[in-house]
């Protein structure tokens, strides 16, 4: 069986569907490049928090990342719980399929979850599992959704593998469930993963004005939510361009328009509340949440007076995936925070056009290179802080540079309005900790100057 | 000035707040909801022997495991020496885990590459991609040597590590005395531990090989006085740094082989550079010459045992982690045999200190039930320090507890080290098994103390039992790694780690009638 379908490749592997588009840029050998497919598609699907999530493979790929995801539950852990075939050698010449059915059929018994989701791994895409079959038949053994995920790291970036995972969505999940019977239909948020809890400051938000939440895919998920994401009104693609490809799948499908917007930032956030209600078509909710979004707004720009003070003129360099980057510079924008650099290594064509919108040209593009490229710009640059995953955290540490995390591990959260302030107050105690002035002061033995004036 | 002070972190009290305990209840709708007897019943069923039983039958799937995959430990082998870029052959996504899993850990950044093959390479063989790789990373990072492993794509698809770095070499990439050493890590075998092995061994031996010396153990005036020491999978800096205090003591002369301690525990000085300490790569053919070797991880270290005994015709001295008094009273008695110098009497003196220390303590912890997950050699490093404290080991799991370790298997020696002692009567040595199992023997049969990594942290909490972070990985506290856990001041620090979790839950769990203060 081919792992993946060829066209993936091929063509628009980003998730647009524009013939000018490229496909996602491919990783570079030699260097530390992040994460893979699987890696990928895991992200995107492990926040259905009460589904089991079983990687077929040797240990590798689950022993590497179980437990160390930031995307939060409001209630069941299973999702949490790491599940593995643990392949081994004679399992990789005589083939792990009975080890994978039986796997599914111990899950299914002990922790009854509404759905299974399965996926392949390098090892398991090599050596020609028909995971499909298999699932297909537990599924139908045991009536749950036993969901094949066909997305091994080989094939490509994380990006790809979030796009695989919606394509798994697609394929088996939406459309295969109705709501109950007078639950109010509104907007589908597509790639928001409630990383420290952001979606639940976004929800606060849509309830507020009134606009129902249909389905989350997939922050803070539940199984059936995601069946009848179909019935939404509106899909709203949460900044993840990997994901575009399954909205716009749904409009062709079910005539649901959608549109891509971003939680970071005041302006974004207001502007994504608006397109809502908007696309939603009610006069009513349009007005509400004109009202509310002006009194949030008056309201923030209170409160982040005096961080904006503090905040004015300084520096940062921001090196996070593509699909981050122009939104948080909005946000930065919004502080006063100049951004010098832009990492731009995970970025789509589009992406990189949007950047360029908001940071105008003398800020430097960081296409690749790793930790030695960031800190080459944030010297040259004379940037105040770095703004970047945890894996650069060390590095940044270790140059005595003010730095805060904004991947998925960080514990903060930075959508909406709260949010905003939130990086606001984040980003001035991370420049004005004492540590840094202790740092860049040499020993009074030691006369020396520190090793770069910023 | 409340305003300015960091909340950390924020969602953690987040969830008693109405408008959520609201919102959980909504949301309960869509999760099939059971009823709170059904729960309750759940729950009663998952601590029941019965279900004990059925988790143990279970053949299928790992639930949680408590190992990782071979390249991991062999990144960490090759950090372990001077100016050693670590490569790891496969594609991409292994390698960001590795280097988040060491990060996460050590709270260093972790230099590593890999040759990012993709699905043309799983169809003709990853020979470019490695090439390339060579080629950029050497140009990227400067490396003095590269350090190359496999991944499991690489082993299936069988690529052939040797000829591919000939042919680099052949095609210019690599200059003809450029080092890559190399090992092949495929993850469906062993663990990180066999992983560590397999690459200490490989750099060993590819340095050894090219220099051309021939070993003539204790021979040579500069080199045949030495030591040779392995500390193996060594998740404690700090374990590097008491090694060195104590063999400074006796004042003989050693070489490290593998010492990542340089990279994982380095200076903030303002300018990062990718590589800190380290063996020095012309050490090794001179250790061929050394006195003896001492192993400090003999489970962990079988492969490079074997190598150094066979081909350098050395003698090796190999125990477990030396935890404890016993543990470190072994290890200076055999450091004193190989080098014929005598335990100094500053050892000596600590010695009597810390037994003061567990003297003064003993009240707390004796009898105390305790639940141990871990690797092997760390295993019977706490075992055996369990039992000399009194405290008792109830349920030991080792994922990868091989019984594979040739003449030596690990789960004979626990049991025969319980045996010695009645204090390790009740004890289970389970190998090849995960934290759900631990989670079962947990709820089954309660423990007073649960010991592992952080991994343990969520059977522990279902089971309401304190978890004292010993091991690898511990991502969620600060600074574990810095302390050293073996030698006497390692005990001492144990010591104070499990007596303080004892008299901390004491407090916290007081009713509040004769809260006393002195103990
Ligand atoms: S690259 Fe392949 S083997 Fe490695 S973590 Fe990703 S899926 Fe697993």
């Amino acid at each position: 069986m081919d792992p993946v379908r060829k066209d993936e490749f091929d063509s628009e592997a980003c998730g647009s569907l524009s013939p000018k588009s490229k496909p996602c840029p491919r990783p570079k050998p030699g260097e530390a490049a992040g994460g893979c497919s699987f890696d990928g598609a895991q992200i995107t699907l492990l926040p259905i928090m009460d589904a089991a999530h079983l990687v077929h493979g040797p240990i590798a790929c689950a022993g590497n990342s179980w437990e160390s995801r930031g995307a939060l539950s409001s209630g069941p852990s299973l999702s949490q719980y790491g599940f593995a075939t643990d392949l081994n050698d004679s399992d990789i010449i005589f083939g792990g399929e009975k080890k994978l059915k039986e796997s599914i059929d111990y899950i299914a018994g002990r922790f009854a979850p509404p759905a299974i989701f399965v996926y392949s791994t390098c090892v398991t895409a090599l050596i020609g599992e028909d995971m499909d079959a298999v699932c297909k038949e537990a599924g139908e053994r045991l009536h749950i959704p036993v969901i094949p995920v066909n997305s091994p790291g080989f094939v490509g970036s994380k990006n790809l593998g979030n796009r695989l995972a919606g394509d798994a969505l697609l394929q088996y999940v939406i459309g295969t469930g109705e709501p109950e019977p007078g639950t109010p239909l509104g907007v589908n948020l597509i790639g928001e993963y409630n990383i420290a809890g952001e979606m639940w400051d976004i929800e606060k938000l849509m309830n507020s004005a009134g606009i129902a939440v249909t389905s989350r895919i997939t922050g803070d998920a539940r199984y059936k939510e995601i069946t009848w994401a179909h019935r939404a009104k509106v899909n709203m693609v949460v900044c993840s361009r990997a994901l575009l490809g399954l909205a716009k799948e749904m409009e062709s499908r079910y005539g649901i328009p959608y549109f891509e917007g971003s939680f970071y930032g005041a302006k974004e956030t207001t502007y994504s509340l608006r397109q809502m209600a908007y696309l939603m078509n009610d006069r009513e909710m349009e007005r509400r949440v004109d009202r509310l979004t002006e009194r949030e707004e008056s309201r923030l720009a209170m409160d982040l007076r005096p961080y904006r003070k503090l905040l004015k003129g300084k520096k940062a360099v921001l090196y996070t995936g593509g699909v981050k980057s122009w939104s948080v510079i909005s946000a930065l924008k919004e502080l006063g925070v100049q951004v010098v650099g832009v990492g731009t290594n995970k970025s789509t064509e589009d992406d990189v056009r949007r950047i360029a919108d908001r940071v105008g040209d003398d800020t430097e593009y960081i296409p690749e290179g790793g930790a030695s490229r960031i800190l080459k710009t944030v010297r040259e640059r004379k940037a105040d802080i770095m703004i970047a995953g945890g894996r650069n955290m060390y590095v940044a540490m270790k140059e005595q540079i003010p730095f805060i995390d904004i991947n998925q591990e960080r514990h903060k959260a930075y959508a909406g309005y709260e949010g905003l302030l939130r990086l606001a107050k984040e980003l001035t105690y991370s420049l004005a900790n004492p540590i840094w002035k202790l740092a860049s002061s040499p020993a009074p033995w030691d006369k020396e100057a520190p090793p770069y004036d910023r | 000035m409340s305003k300015d002070r960091l909340e950390i972190p924020d969602y953690n009290s987040l969830f008693s707040e109405d408008r959520f305990v609201q919102q959980r209840e909504n949301k309960r709708q869509f999760e099939a909801p059971c009823s709170e007897q059904e729960t309750a019943e759940a729950l009663a069923y998952s601590q029941s022997a019965e279900y004990l039983e059925k988790n143990f039958n279970r053949k299928a799937v790992v639930i949680n495991p408590h190992k990782a995959c071979q390249p991991l430990g062999s990144i960490m082998a090759a950090l372990g020496f001077e100016k050693t870029l670590p490569f790891v052959h496969g594609s991409q996504g292994c390698n960001s885990y590795f280097r988040s899993h060491l990060s996460r850990h050590f709270k260093e950044p972790t230099p590593a590459v890999s040759s990012s093959m993709t699905e043309d390479a799983a169809v003709f063989g990853g020979m470019s991609n490695l090439i390339d790789g060579l080629e950029n990373s050497i140009a990227l990072y400067k490396p003095e040597m590269v350090a190359l492993c496999t991944t499991c794509m690489a082993e299936v698809i069988g690529d052939d590590l040797s000829s591919f770095i000939g042919n680099a070499r052949q095609k210019g990439v690599i200059s003809e005395d450029f080092p890559v050493a190399f090992c092949n890590t495929p993850s469906f075998v062993g663990s990180h531990i066999t992983g560590y092995d397999s690459m200490l061994k490989g750099i060993l031996s590819y340095l050894y090989d090219r220099s051309g010396i021939q070993a003539a153990p204790g021979s040579g005036e500069e080199t045949g006085e030495k030591l040779n020491v392995m500390l193996g999978f060594e998740p404690y800096t700090g374990n590097f740094a008491e090694i060195r205090k104590i063999l400074n003591a006796f004042d003989t002369k050693y070489t490290f082989l593998g010492d990542h301690s340089g990279n994982y525990d380095s200076p903030a000085t303002g300018e990062y550079e990718y590589y800190y300490g380290g063996t020095k790569l012309d050490d090794v053919p001179l250790a061929a010459n050394a006195l003896a070797t001492l192993s400090l991880q003999k489970y962990t270290l079988k492969k490079t045992q074997d190598y150094i005994g066979g081909t350098w015709k050395q003698l090796i001295a190999a125990m477990s982690t030396p935890l404890g008094i016993t543990g470190t009273d072994k290890l200076l008695d055999t450091i004193s045999e190989l080098t014929g110098l005598p335990v100094p009497a500053s050892l000596t003196e600590e010695r009597g200190r810390v037994v003061d220390a567990l003297m003064d303590s003993h009240p707390y912890i004796h009898g105390k039930r305790v639940a141990l997950v871990g690797d092997p050699d760390l295993l019977i490093g706490l075992i055996g320090f369990c039992l000399e404290t009194g405290m008792e080991p109830v349920h030991i799991v080792c994922s990868n507890g091989d019984v594979d370790f040739n003449d030596v298997k690990f789960k004979e020696e626990a049991e025969a080290l319980l045996a010695s002692s009645p204090y390790g009567s009740e004890a289970a040595v389970y190998i090849g098994k995960d934290l759900w199992h631990m989670r079962s023997l947990l709820l089954n049969d309660p423990v007073d103390l649960a010991i592992g990594s952080s991994h343990l942290k969520f059977a522990a909490k279902d089971a309401n039992v304190p978890l004292i972070r010993v091991g690898f990985p511990i991502f969620d506290r600060h600074h574990m790694h810095r302390y050293p856990v073996l030698g006497y001041q390692g005990a001492l620090n144990l010591l104070s780690l499990i007596v303080n979790t004892v008299l901390d839950e004491l407090d916290r769990n007081h009713s509040g009638f004769n809260f006393d203060l002195v103990r």
